[in-house]
């Protein structure tokens, strides 16, 4: 030990471990949970002593702009941090793809062009993103100063720009990239919003004070719609015209920095209709596609909906009619789209919420219920159960953190004294300007790895009595530079790496290096990533799971592909191999379950069995997905998953939930004496005491440990809302 | 009125006082060239000694200057560095606005700001004591116009005349308003309203001292 820490002076950080409680509500506490099984008794079995760990400060970045796909029904989301998110809304809603943020790339709007994504932002660059390998494309710089907005023509072949400068810039969308082609008539202020009119002849440009239409064949000023300031104080201030919709019957719609929502006729170039809906701005407009129904969101959290109807049943004449308003945000609203059923909105509070309209979905369904997407749908925290470690991802840092101890024993519900708090350990701040994408701790500790965009850096750590080193593996293998995710084998002796169109790179690890062993590809010629790695614990099988809904089952001794299994029409959201039977558990968006055994290459019988009964429906019912399945070594029965709000254990002996039973029965079985438990118990053993999860793992000595990030500690840091006046407060 | 007509009057009176009572005098031609011919010489010098007192003014005026400037120049060969290194970016940008397909305003005004700066940084003045002069990473024109563009947005959602309140009232009107009313949040979180806290505790220290004082 003592030769290999002079030899790699020059890459070795020293720490100290540091003593530090930052755990806000109350010191980290080991709770006693027990469940009930059927036999009733407080056995080892149900429980379980747990770690609530509440001092992982993630927090989540702001939305900035949004963009929907009409035809593939995906929402792509950018947030201040300059990130890009990809939901597909055919299937729950479910988080398929994020792109990692960088430094200097400050998002404005979002576009797609087909099944291409534009963005445009304050740095003067439009990058096109590339959704197969997860990263920026290209970037082309506009030489106009910021961007403000990017607009595609409904055709498709050309892209509009509104800069900070005061031009309007066309550019031509050819195939590989795209092409300046010519500049608007440069006008005297800052282009902050565009609209197309869908014939693609003119654009209406939101700009200070006023609005602007061009031709844009000529690229010519044809109309200017000045626009009126506020009242009172506000009027010595220029008003932002925010947001602008030019609709086919030439009416132009715009929202600005005074709250007023206005109707403007395009051919004449007069005002029809103000309508003033807040006291602050009007951030966001979106239209729907057969543009009967627009929304507009403001600083204040609101959405208010305005309706093309006719004031008397049977008139011709119709007008623009403000009909609803929804309040789902605490803050600004930045960020709109009106899809065919509902509408989705984002800003400051950084919770995507999806509100049905109620007019075009069935009442009281699954479909129609309010969607609020707050946590990423994958996991940030990786866990070394043999150490005790603790990973936490950020997007700019790393930190490791060792986990507390405690004596005793108590009853269910009790908070333990804490012998020796959780403590951090290391900090690790990411080099260059790339945001994180992806972390892995290997199951001993001694390994730490993550890739940006550009790069994957591992790390080697060696604990001494109260100091830990950390070393830099400095040369690793060329294949290995953009990855997506990272994952170390049981036995810390090999990483697994997965890499461009599915393929998984299988990279051996030795004492202070790390050599390139092979490649894995699959059979199919999916172009997709992989976004799940699971290892075996006897290191002999890897599951692989695309965004092509693939599963791909490797064998780790012969190094090649044993089997795939039949595609689902669902994102598997969490795999897992259990370590005795090797059977594969999946779990998708949909929250179906599967387990398919590796060795009979065939669906098992427990599975067929679930499948024929179906799940429950409040298992169903769930708006969050499965991010993570784990086993428990003392009982091979059980398999156990969390979400969002529940963790829940599988016990496969016993019967499986019917539809009329009751699905949450842990309180009742609580409630009722031993004998009659057998008669109320099934599978299903759910909890819910901790919210909202981030995080639930197994360590070796049987100990949970759940990782819970309060709504309250996001919202406490969030910038300042608008001050609002309530009656009787 | 009156006055002028009596002034032009007297004038004209005195002239002809002069010229009334004589003949006129008699002036040869030659005499009146030389004359003539003297006066524009004299003029012609009179003009020359100016432009040379004026030239020997602005000579050492110039000299003053350039006393001054070396009295607060630095040192020779450290401006040789700067001026090497600042001359080499502006070419640069000049280089890639040529390369440009857009030649506009901005890029004018562009190479006049660099331009500017590396004038600027010739004329810098001496402190004392012992320092060295390092050349920054130069923050590009697209830097600060993102900088400037995010102030901007900053100063209309946040800014002066935007109403804006803080989380804690958020949270508390929140608290106010729902069905479990709790303690407000910068109590319950440790890391709010330290001072609030402190003033608390002190409060709290001096009424049990005093309750202990009038219970003896």
């Amino acid at each position: 030990m003592m030769m290999l820490e002079k030899k790699n002076r020059k890459n070795q950080f020293r720490f100290k471990v540091l003593n530090v409680v930052p755990d806000v509500f109350q010191p980290v506490d080991l709770v006693a949970e027990k469940f009930i099984d059927c036999k009733g008794n407080r056995s080892k079995m149900g429980e379980f002593k747990v770690h609530r760990v509440r001092f992982f400060d993630y927090m989540p970045s702001a939305i900035r702009a949004m963009a929907f796909n009409r035809r593939s029904e995906r929402l792509a989301v950018a947030r201040a941090d300059g990130a890009v998110e990809i939901f597909n809304f055919s299937d729950n809603y479910f988080q398929e793809k994020v792109i990692p943020g960088q430094d200097s790339r400050a998002v404005e709007a979002l576009c797609w062009v087909d099944q291409r994504l534009f963005s445009a932002g304050l740095n003067g660059e439009i990058t096109e993103y590339d959704l197969e390998n997860l990263r920026p494309r290209c970037t082309m710089a506009a030489f106009g100063g910021p961007i403000w907005t990017i607009s595609s023509n409904n055709r498709g072949t050309m892209l509009a720009l509104g800069c900070e400068d005061g031009t309007v810039k066309m550019f031509e969308v050819l195939e590989e990239r795209v092409q300046f082609q010519r500049n608007f008539d440069r006008q005297k202020g800052r282009i902050i919003s565009l609209s197309w009119h869908p014939s693609g002849t003119l654009i209406a440009a939101g700009m200070m004070d006023m609005i602007r239409v061009f031709d844009a064949e000529t690229g010519h000023a044809t109309h200017r719609l000045l626009v009126e300031r506020g009242v009172g104080a506000s009027k010595s201030r220029e008003v932002v015209v925010w947001s602008v919709a030019f609709l086919s019957d030439h009416t132009i719609v715009s929202g600005d920095s005074a709250g007023k929502v206005q109707i403007w006729d395009g051919v004449t170039g007069t005002l029809l209709r103000t309508h003033l809906v807040t006291k602050w701005d009007v951030l966001a407009l979106s239209v729907s596609q057969d543009q009967s129904s627009l929304v507009a969101g403001t600083s204040e959290g609101t959405v208010i909906q305005f309706q093309l109807i006719s004031s008397t049943v049977g008139q011709q004449d119709k007008e623009w009619v403000r009909t609803r308003t929804f309040k789902n945000h605490s803050h600004d609203v930045r960020a709109l789209a009106h899809t065919e059923t509902a509408v989705v909105s984002g800003g400051m509070d950084t919770q995507l919420v999806v509100r049905p309209l109620l007019d075009k979905v069935e009442k009281n369904t699954q479909e129609s219920s309010l969607r609020k997407i707050v946590f990423p749908h994958r996991s940030l925290v990786c866990c070394a159960k043999k150490a005790g470690l603790l990973l936490f991802q950020f997007p700019e840092h790393l930190e490791l953190w060792r986990l507390g101890e405690s004596e005793g024993h108590g009853k269910p519900g009790d908070s333990l004294t804490v012998k020796t708090k959780p403590e951090k350990l290391i900090q690790l701040k990411r080099k260059g300007e790339d945001h994180i994408c992806c972390s892995a701790l290997s199951p001993c500790g001694g390994w730490m790895a993550y890739s940006t965009v550009s790069s994957v850096r591992l790390y080697r750590l060696q604990y001494n009595n109260n100091n830990i080193g950390i070393t830099k593996v400095s040369r690793l293998p060329k294949d290995l530079c953009s990855v997506h995710q990272l994952c170390f084998s049981s036995d810390s002796s090999r990483l697994f790496a997965s890499s461009s169109h599915s393929s998984v790179i299988v990279v051996a690890l030795n004492q202070q290096e790390c050599t390139y062993l092979h490649t894995l590809k699959p059979k199919s010629s999916s172009r997709q990533p992989v976004h799940l790695l699971f290892a075996s614990e006897d290191g002999k099988w890897l599951a692989t799971a695309n965004t092509d809904c693939e599963i791909h089952i490797y064998n780790l001794d012969k190094l090649k592909l044993h089997c795939t299994v039949p595609v689902y029409s669902s994102y598997p959201t969490a795999i897992a191999i259990h370590p005795l039977t090797s059977n594969l558990v999946v779990v998708h968006a949909d929250q179906q379950i599967f387990e398919y055994s590796l060795e009979q290459k065939e669906y098992t019988e427990w599975s067929r069995k679930l499948q024929k009964l179906g799940l429950h429906s409040l298992w169903l019912e769930r708006d969050t997905p499965v991010t993570h399945i784990t086993f428990n070594p003392r009982n091979p029965a059980h398999i156990i998953l969390h979400d969002m709000f529940m963790f829940c254990i599988i016990d496969q002996s016993l019967p499986l939930p019917e539809a009329k039973t009751l699905l949450y029965n842990q309180m009742t079985l609580r409630s009722v004496p031993e004998p009659e438990r057998i008669r109320h118990s099934h599978a299903f053993k759910i909890c819910k005491n901790f919210q909202h999860l981030l995080c639930v793992r197994l360590l070796e000595d049987h100990s949970l440990v759940v990782v819970e990030r309060p709504l309250l500690d996001i919202m406490s840091q969030l910038p300042a809302p608008v001050r609002q006046k309530k009656f009787a407060t | 009125m009156a006055d002028n007509s009596d002034k032009q009057a007297e004038m004209f009176s005195l002239m002809l006082d002069s010229s009334d009572d004589e003949a006129p005098e008699e002036v040869t031609f030659e005499d009146s060239k030389t004359q003539a011919l003297r006066s524009m010489k004299q003029a012609l010098d009179t003009a020359r000694r100016e432009k040379e007192l004026l030239k020997e003014k602005r000579r050492k005026r110039q000299e003053l200057f350039q006393e001054q400037k070396k009295r607060k120049l630095l040192p020779a060969d450290v401006l040789e560095e700067i001026d090497s290194t600042s001359s080499k970016k502006p070419r640069q940008s000049e280089d890639e606005a040529e390369e440009e397909q857009q030649k506009g305003e901005g890029e004018k005004e562009l190479r006049k700001k660099k331009k500017k700066r590396s004038g600027k940084l010739a004329h810098s003045r001496i402190l004392k004591g012992n320092y060295t002069v390092a050349t920054l990473k130069e923050r590009s024109m697209a830097s600060f116009q993102q900088q400037a563009a995010e102030d901007f947005i900053q100063s209309r959602l946040y800014g002066p005349g935007s109403c804006r309140t803080t989380s804690n009232e958020l949270l508390s009107l929140q608290n106010k308003k729902g069905w479990n009313k709790s303690a407000a949040v910068q109590f319950v979180k440790k890391d709010w309203a330290c001072k609030e806290k402190a003033k608390a505790e002190k409060l709290k220290k001096r009424w049990i001292h005093k309750q202990q004082i009038s219970s003896c």
